[in-house]
């Protein structure tokens, strides 16, 4: 996409995000403003970063350690980019993402009807797997390194 | 040179309208309708507005209320993307206010990833009982997100068995993932067993989007560490998404398909002797 593509559709995310934390967290628009700025500003970095860096990394990971550096000790605007966006109730950017998520779902339901019920078993034991399997090692390493 | 879809901005916003508008109108609805909590056996069933979402925007689709064209459906998978990248952002943030916190649980962030492999044992001979044959190394060797279509089809190819398992894997975690994840949280959640911390690095295993619905109905259980395990779940999906894909071709791959190997001449020769039988 282009750049410009980019950045019409960010501006119509952070309105919906604008949108969502208002109706659902009762947070007035002015208020949520300055952090869905920063959020989609980011983003709009790190869509750059991924087109010019050389590293192959997916846009998100970018999204991810921009965020982390902004707002770690060694950044001069650590306080007001958390303050900021702490305004935005961190499921508030989630409503448009289940909304496009499930408009591009809608092409996969013959798909998935067709599956068939041995491979849901399959997924939902696979996950269920991968759930408990993390969490056993997870707390066990906590234990053991006293983080709990 | 990146390749363009659409020759401009007029012309996307043209072919995509109905699209941003449906979304919008969605997420209007479906922050009025608001969270709702649902009780089910040990677990509760926290339905947010992402749900809704979904299950209307599935509605619309080809395939059921054919308001969206396919071409439509289509478009809608870059969206996402757009939309998911301020979330992980926001995480990113929670994660670098809480860094020194996020070192305390380095170790076990990183390997909780191994905890992914104990379930190859429980899942490919069942995989393998119910009759699949190499289907079942790509449907049961991880948990099968983007990062696992891209390693599978570069290992085995785009058009093989392995492939088509791990592609069976993906879209029912593109379709029932998000609630499973959710619901699952909350009932391990329920048996005690385990710290919220650790219930919160779990939650980082799947997609961006499982481990949001994962994360908030956890921190819906556990209200007074809310930010904490938004923030770890985060970054256990980051580290997830750097290290899974090792695992995944040096850990995951090599110990599925030796167990296939083991478990071949007792499984799938035993059900060919019983079909020759009948």
């Amino acid at each position: 996409m282009r750049n410009r593509e980019w950045i019409v559709l960010f501006i119509f995310v952070a309105v919906s995000i604008a949108t969502s934390n208002a109706i659902g967290y009762k947070t007035p628009i002015g208020k949520s403003l300055p952090g869905i700025l920063i959020l989609c500003g980011i983003a709009f970095v790190a869509v750059i970063l991924d087109k010019v860096l050389p590293i192959k990394l997916p846009m998100i990971m970018y999204c991810s350690i921009l965020g982390l550096i902004i707002a770690s000790p060694i950044s001069p605007v650590a306080k007001i980019v958390i303050e900021s966006t702490a305004k935005i109730d961190f499921a508030a950017p989630l409503s448009i993402v289940g909304a496009f998520a499930g408009i591009s779902m809608g092409k996969n339901y013959k798909d998935f009807t067709k599956q068939g019920w041995k491979m849901v078993i399959i997924a939902l034991v696979v996950f269920t797997g991968i759930f408990i399997g993390s969490a056993t090692v997870g707390h066990i390493i906590l234990k053991l390194t006293k983080a709990i | 040179m990146e390749e363009y879809k659409y020759s401009s901005i007029k012309e996307r916003l043209k072919k995509e309208y109905r699209i941003y508008i449906a979304a919008f109108l969605i997420i209007v609805i479906s922050d009025l309708i608001g969270q709702h909590k649902i009780p089910i056996g040990p677990g509760v069933l926290v339905i947010f507005p992402i749900f809704y979402g979904l299950i209307g925007g599935t509605l619309l689709g080809p395939d059921l209320l054919k308001f969206f064209k396919k071409e439509e459906s289509e478009a809608a998978s870059p969206l996402v993307l757009v939309a998911i990248a301020p979330f992980i952002v926001k995480l990113g943030i929670m994660a670098g206010g809480n860094l020194s916190q996020l070192a305390s649980m380095g170790p076990a962030l990183l390997l909780q990833e191994l905890g992914n492999l104990g379930t190859i044992f429980i899942s490919l001979p069942l995989a393998m009982m119910l009759g699949l044959k190499r289907e079942a190394v790509g449907a049961t060797h991880s948990i099968n997100r983007e990062t696992n279509l891209a390693l599978i089809s570069n290992v085995y190819g785009p058009d093989s068995d392995e492939m088509r398992g791990t592609l069976s894997i993906y879209i029912i975690g593109g379709a029932l993932g998000t609630i499973f994840f959710g619901f699952l949280a909350t009932l391990v959640a329920s048996i005690g067993l385990f710290h919220p911390f650790a219930l919160a690095m779990a939650s980082g295993a799947g997609s961006g989007i499982m481990m949001a619905s994962a994360a908030t109905s956890l921190s819906h259980i556990y209200p007074e560490y809310a930010d904490k395990i938004v923030m770890l779940a985060g970054a256990s999906n980051t580290l997830t998404g750097i290290t899974g894909i090792y695992a995944s071709l040096f850990l995951a791959l090599p110990l599925a398909n030796k167990l296939y190997s083991i478990l071949d001449p007792v499984i799938n020769k035993k059900r060919e002797e019983e079909t020759y039988e009948k």
